[in-house]
């Protein structure tokens, strides 16, 4: 790769971010927990071994709960690299899965492709919504970031008044759907545990999200726009088009999230609010610098930690809701473009020395040889 | 000294080097005397806004002292300068459109009632008029300043100046904003001021202009001090041969022009800018494949707008464009691309490049449709690199490879890679923006050579320039544009010289109709 | 059925919902305005109203004062705001980014920071003496205005103050110097620079009452509208203020119209709820709707100059 100094130091400062996040931790887990080695032990080593040996059902939980944060990842990969704070994953998401749902329980179709037709439904309907906050922002210069807020409440009430007025299943105390057929579930990928096939779809998708961004015309366009308008204008790009074009993806990609979330985990559709894997897929992200290939390594390290809070408040007594605070942080200092820009300046001044001495020295060379 | 308190402004042996080792000014001696209204005069890119930045405390000097008022001072910021009395009213305006005019009048230094709190905006209303009828400037203190007509605004920057006890007011070309009459009215404003012992600095290239209200000026050429004169003591030419000319005459070796078709056709083009300005008035020109045609004229008399129309980035009132009999006003750049239009940009950095993007993404982003390099949906990354790579090494861009950031290279590497994709799409017609502004010697040759190289090729060329060195040399036949109109034309660029673009650049001279009428080689 | 649902409407208690579900909403889209006027997007509002929130109960916990407790919500408002301010001025971070990671932090974080301070998990209801909840005032005079007093009389001080804070923020944007450097600031930071108006300090400034406002809405909401805290508190309030702001137009006076509107819609669906051939959801749903409706007619009042160019392409 080429500046590796600066890639080098970019790596650093991930790191540093991350080392900071979990010194909070740490710092957290001193005051309030009984047992702070054991706590610890839980958040960084249980999740993936227990006593002394490795706990496989805990790391395909971990598998599990990556799947649909790396679909709402890549989502917010693909819409945030046009530029556009798009956050109507949520609403997307849940959107998909209910659509999803709905078929999975009414539609009866064959086994194979009903499931198929389920998600690709979910996925569809998760696209079209986006194209509202897309068009308003591209025709009418309007705040796609207010407007796709609003959207997800909207979706979240329309599908509340749905669940609760048409399709609840009156039997049962809590508001839930009648369950989905068996046609429509997706089956497990390992028998027993919560990981399912849809686990394998987000690493497909994964592919076809880093093909997509990286080597087909669109996905370049997508970037370029999101780095200089005026200059993708000028290249002739069809700079409106493109921008709905990437929401309409991110929407596609939540939506399917949602469905295969739904029909790989759950038996019936019971989300009473938003499902909130769109904010965590923002987080995702940022941890991965948009780059769609490094979004599972992202989504595992935050279900990892996930798994490790969760496992704290089991063994230990630490709430996990820990992980928001660990999360805020790794996000706050992920972000900041000046955070160590000191350092990063050195570098960049350094390189340039560097530089120049190699052109004068090329020059020289070429002065000799004339 | 006595002799020191004649002058309100000395600058002595001012040199300023940008980080990026460019001398915008070269031991310049500027001094101003009490109650004068002098002139600063230059073509853009003389170093005359630099001095002022340097004297308004925006920029510091490399070298040299400045003196106000016999005292030497360190202006290292503006409160500062604006501390030693020192005002400056922008091109583009400071003001806050939605505040109204007091309140964009007393912003930093708001009056404020018995008890600390509250704004005094019946006391700021009152300064304004008192400011206002004082010095003869009409604004209206309760208005928006969002509603207010361009002269107003200005008014209203003279007065924040005055306000804030400025006696030296630099004012940064404030006629270019202006229409005739506006500019009447600013002249008596700027009369009057003198009268109550104010010191004017006036930065134009206008000559009338200067010659209707200066007592002196001081003509600024590369970055150097072209002297100092009393206004009434120098004829416009000699100013214009002062201003415009070249230190050195570079000449490019080029074969005769073997102009056939037309390939640009511009007729009748008009716009009036939001300010209701006449940007273009009835531009009619052809260029023929084979030719260079180029455009001088200082800036700001229409030649950006003039590219912006060629290119859809704005829209005309009125008027026809074409190539090669084709419409291109108000289609999309992908179509004009297509039809084998080909832009360098005059602003590189907003328009050029993608600056965080690698210099293949940059070199590909007029092309990355194209058939060539794609297989199906996918890129054909072969293709791309090899092309990529061949254009780095034919158009000599310093780099580590297609990878490396193109935000992070030097002025005249991007302007490099800018130039090998404009050239590299087989165009027939290249508007060529400025095409070396602000880049090293060696990338400036390159560009040129290649420039008259494609040429002889074939293709038809505009090349809009404010450098004369360049516009001179590279042309073939050359319009001079002034106040949206074309000047002059000359059929062959041998015949010019230095005072003869002068003339017709600041205006003292025009054409006739029928000689400007040379230039439409069409029925 | 219909007539039911006008009585519903016209009837003195429903105004007074009104008022009651208005009260925090209006508190933040006070706080989005002051910050938007100063050129900053505030999007972590939501967490902000969770961490005060949160600290309202644990400060009058502390102190057995419902006073203090208010005051607390507003220090810790003030405190989150400028750990925002900190990261997106100084530091760069992208404002809307820091926003999320202070909603992140409220969302979960406060679950956290409740175990930590009292061992209680979830939520505070254990702790609530009446002592710590923000006092109803009955108005005199007024209150025996037969449906007026209803309406009117009656809410937590906080709400008085909220209605109060519209003025009072309106005087402190367009009456006081620092409300003329905020919306300078926001508006032309080159302007406000040229003058001598820190930009940097100004925008601090706005945030702090950005942050100050929300921490107000946050103790309303644990100290008063649902008597302890719980991790569904704030419910969106926070994001629902932007768009009050957006659809206020960015003025105190717009933002508690449409507070107001927020503040109708929720109620009359809280009131439908169980009432037959109506759907509450649908109903709840409306001023979300209505605020992407509002942008969009905003948004094309101001595109038509911008048209004005277009057509001259024929």
């Amino acid at each position: 790769m080429e500046n590796k100094r600066q890639n080098m130091f970019e790596f650093f400062r991930g790191f540093v971010a991350i080392a900071i996040a979990i010194l909070v931790a740490f710092i957290l887990i001193l005051i309030c927990a009984d047992d702070p080695g054991k706590a610890l032990e839980c958040l960084l080593v249980k999740p993936i071994i227990s006593n002394g040996a490795l706990n496989a059902k805990s790391i395909f939980t971990i598998f599990a709960r990556m799947t649909p944060i790396i679909f709402t990842g890549l989502a917010v990969c693909v819409m945030f690299s046009a530029n556009q704070f798009n956050l109507g994953g949520e609403g997307a998401v849940m959107l998909g899965g209910f659509i999803a749902a709905v078929i999975g329980i009414y539609l009866p179709l064959g086994a194979g492709v009903h499931v198929f037709v389920a998600i690709l439904a979910g996925a569809i309907i998760g696209g079209l919504v986006m194209i509202v906050p897309a068009v308003i922002k591209v025709k009418l210069k309007a705040s796609e970031m207010v407007c796709s807020l609003m959207m997800n409440y909207v979706i979240m009430f329309i599908i509340l008044h749905f669940l609760n007025n048409v399709f609840a299943d009156r039997s049962k105390g809590a508001t839930q759907t009648y369950p989905f057929l068996d046609t429509a579930t997706i089956p497990k990928m390992i028998p027993n545990t919560e990981l399912s096939w849809g686990f394998a779809i987000a690493i497909i998708a994964t592919i076809i999200a880093a093909y997509f961004m990286h080597r087909t015309r669109w996905g370049y366009s997508i970037r370029m726009i999101g780095i200089n308008e005026s200059f993708s204008k000028y290249s002739g790009m069809k700079v409106g088009g493109i921008i709905v074009l990437s929401q309409v993806i991110g929407g596609m990609l939540s939506g399917m999230g949602g469905a295969i979330e739904m029909l790989g985990r759950y038996k019936t559709f019971l989300w009473l609010d938003l499902p909130g894997y769109g904010w965590t897929g923002i987080t995702v992200a940022i941890l991965a610098k948009n780059n769609p290939i490094m979004i599972p390594f992202a989504a595992f390290f935050i279900s990892y930690l996930n798994r490790g809070c969760e496992l704290m408040s089991i063994y230990a007594g630490v709430p996990a809701e820990m992980i928001d605070i660990i999360q805020a942080v790794i996000f706050l200092f992920f972000a900041a473009e000046h955070f160590l820009s000191g350092t990063r300046q050195k570098i960049v001044v350094k390189d340039a020395k560097e530089e120049l001495q190699k052109k004068q020295l090329e020059t020289a060379k070429e002065g000799g040889n004339a | 000294m006595s002799d020191n308190n004649d002058f309100v402004v000395q600058m002595k042996g001012i040199t300023k080097v940008y980080p990026n080792g460019i001398a915008a000014n070269q031991g310049v001696d500027f001094s101003v005397r009490r109650g004068e209204i002098h002139a600063l005069m230059g073509e853009n890119g003389a170093g005359k806004s630099t001095l002022m930045k340097m004297l308004f405390g925006l920029e510091q000097p490399t070298e040299g002292e400045i003196i106000i008022n016999g005292e030497k001072v360190s202006l290292s910021s503006p409160t500062v300068a604006i501390s030693k009395g020192i005002g400056m009213v922008h091109q583009h305006f400071m003001l806050v459109p939605s505040l109204t005019v007091a309140e964009n009048m007393v912003l930093g230094m708001e009056p404020k009632q018995g008890n600390k709190l509250f704004i005094n905006y019946k006391k700021a209303v009152e300064i304004t008029e008192e400011f206002s009828k004082k010095y003869n400037l009409f604004v209206d203190p309760h208005a928006k300043v969002r509603d207010i007509p361009v002269g107003m605004k200005q008014k209203v920057e003279i007065l924040k100046a005055l306000v804030r006890g400025a006696k030296i007011l630099i004012l940064d070309e404030p006629t270019a904003v202006l229409t005739t009459q506006e500019t009447e009215e600013l002249f008596k404003e700027l009369m009057h001021l003198k009268e109550q012992g104010y010191t004017l600095i006036f930065i134009s290239h206008k000559l009338n202009e200067i010659k209707q209200i200066t007592d002196r000026l001081t003509i600024m050429r590369s970055g150097k001090s072209m002297g100092v004169h009393e206004t009434a003591e120098i004829t416009k030419e000699e100013i214009s041969r002062l201003m415009v000319g070249r230190d050195v005459v570079l000449t490019v070796e080029k074969e005769q022009a073997q102009p056939t078709d037309i390939v640009l056709s511009v007729r009748d083009l008009e716009y009036t800018n939001d300010w209701n300005k006449k940007m273009l008035d009835k531009l009619s020109f052809d260029v023929r494949k084979g030719e260079i045609l180029g455009i001088a004229g200082v800036e700001g008399n229409g030649q950006r707008e003039l590219v912006d129309m060629l290119f859809n980035l704005n829209v005309p009132d009125d008027g026809a464009a074409t190539v090669n009999g084709k419409n291109i006003l108000g289609r999309p750049q992908r179509e004009i691309r297509d039809m084998g239009v080909s832009l360098i940009p005059e602003d590189r950095m907003t328009f050029g490049i993608a600056g965080t993007g690698t210099i293949e993404e940059n070199l590909m982003s007029d092309r990355a449709a194209d058939k060539k390099y794609n297989n199906g949906p996918l890129f054909n990354l072969k293709a791309m690199h090899e092309d990529s790579d061949k254009l780095i090494k034919d158009y000599k861009v310093l780099c580590k490879s297609r990878r490396q950031q193109v935000g992070m290279l030097s002025g005249g590497n991007i302007q490099k890679v800018v130039v090998a994709r404009e050239f590299s799409s087989e165009p027939i017609l290249i508007i060529a923006d400025q095409p070396t502004r602000g880049i090293d010697v060696g990338a400036t040759e390159f560009i040129r050579k290649k420039l008259v190289e494609l040429s002889r090729e074939g293709a038809a060329v505009l090349l809009v320039s404010a450098d004369l060195n360049e516009v001179m040399e590279l042309s073939d036949s050359l319009i001079i544009m002034y106040n949206g109109k074309i000047a002059a034309y000359f059929e062959d660029t041998a015949v010019l010289n230095d005072t003869i673009m002068g003339e017709y650049m600041l205006g003292l001279k025009q054409q006739s109709a029928e000689e400007i009428g040379g230039v439409i080689h069409g029925k | 059925m219909f007539e039911q649902l006008i009585n519903m409407v016209f009837s003195a208690s429903f105004g007074y919902s009104i008022i009651r579900i208005t009260s925090p909403i209006l508190f933040a889209a006070l706080a989005a305005v002051v910050a938007e006027k100063g050129g900053v997007v505030n999007i972590g509002l939501e967490g902000i109203m969770m961490i005060s929130a949160l600290f309202g109960v644990l400060f009058s916990y502390w102190t057995n004062s419902w006073l203090l407790g208010v005051l607390g919500a507003v220090v810790i408002g003030i405190l989150v705001a400028m750990i925002m301010a900190v990261f997106a001025l100084k530091l760069k971070t992208d404002i809307i980014l820091s926003g999320i990671a202070v909603n992140l932090l409220g969302g979960g974080g406060t679950v956290f920071l409740l175990y930590l301070f009292t061992g209680l998990k979830g939520n505070t209801a254990s702790l609530t003496t009446p002592n710590m909840l923000t006092p109803k005032i009955h108005i005199p005079l007024l209150k025996d205005i037969p449906v007026i007093g209803q309406i009117f009389s009656g809410h937590s001080v906080l709400t008085y103050v909220a209605f109060l804070l519209v003025f009072l923020v309106w005087i402190l944007l367009y009456k006081t110097a620092m409300g003329l450097r905020i919306r300078a600031v926001g508006e032309n930071s080159h302007a406000a620079d040229s003058v001598g108006v820190s930009v940097l300090r100004t925008q601090y400034i706005a945030l702090a009452i950005s942050g100050a406002l929300a921490g107000l809405g946050g103790a309303y909401m644990s100290m008063y509208y649902s008597q302890s805290w719980n991790i569904g508190i704030v419910a969106g309030r926070g994001f629902i203020a932007l768009a009050a702001q957006a659809m206020g137009q960015g003025e105190p006076v717009g933002a508690m119209l449409a507070s107001l509107l927020f503040g109708f819609a929720s109620a009359l669906g809280s009131k439908m709820e169980g009432m037959q051939g109506f759907s509450s959801y649908l109903v709840a749903s409306i001023p979300y709707a209505v605020t992407i409706i509002g942008l969009v007619i905003y948004a094309l009042s101001t595109l038509k100059r911008v048209k004005r160019f277009r057509d001259k392409a024929k």
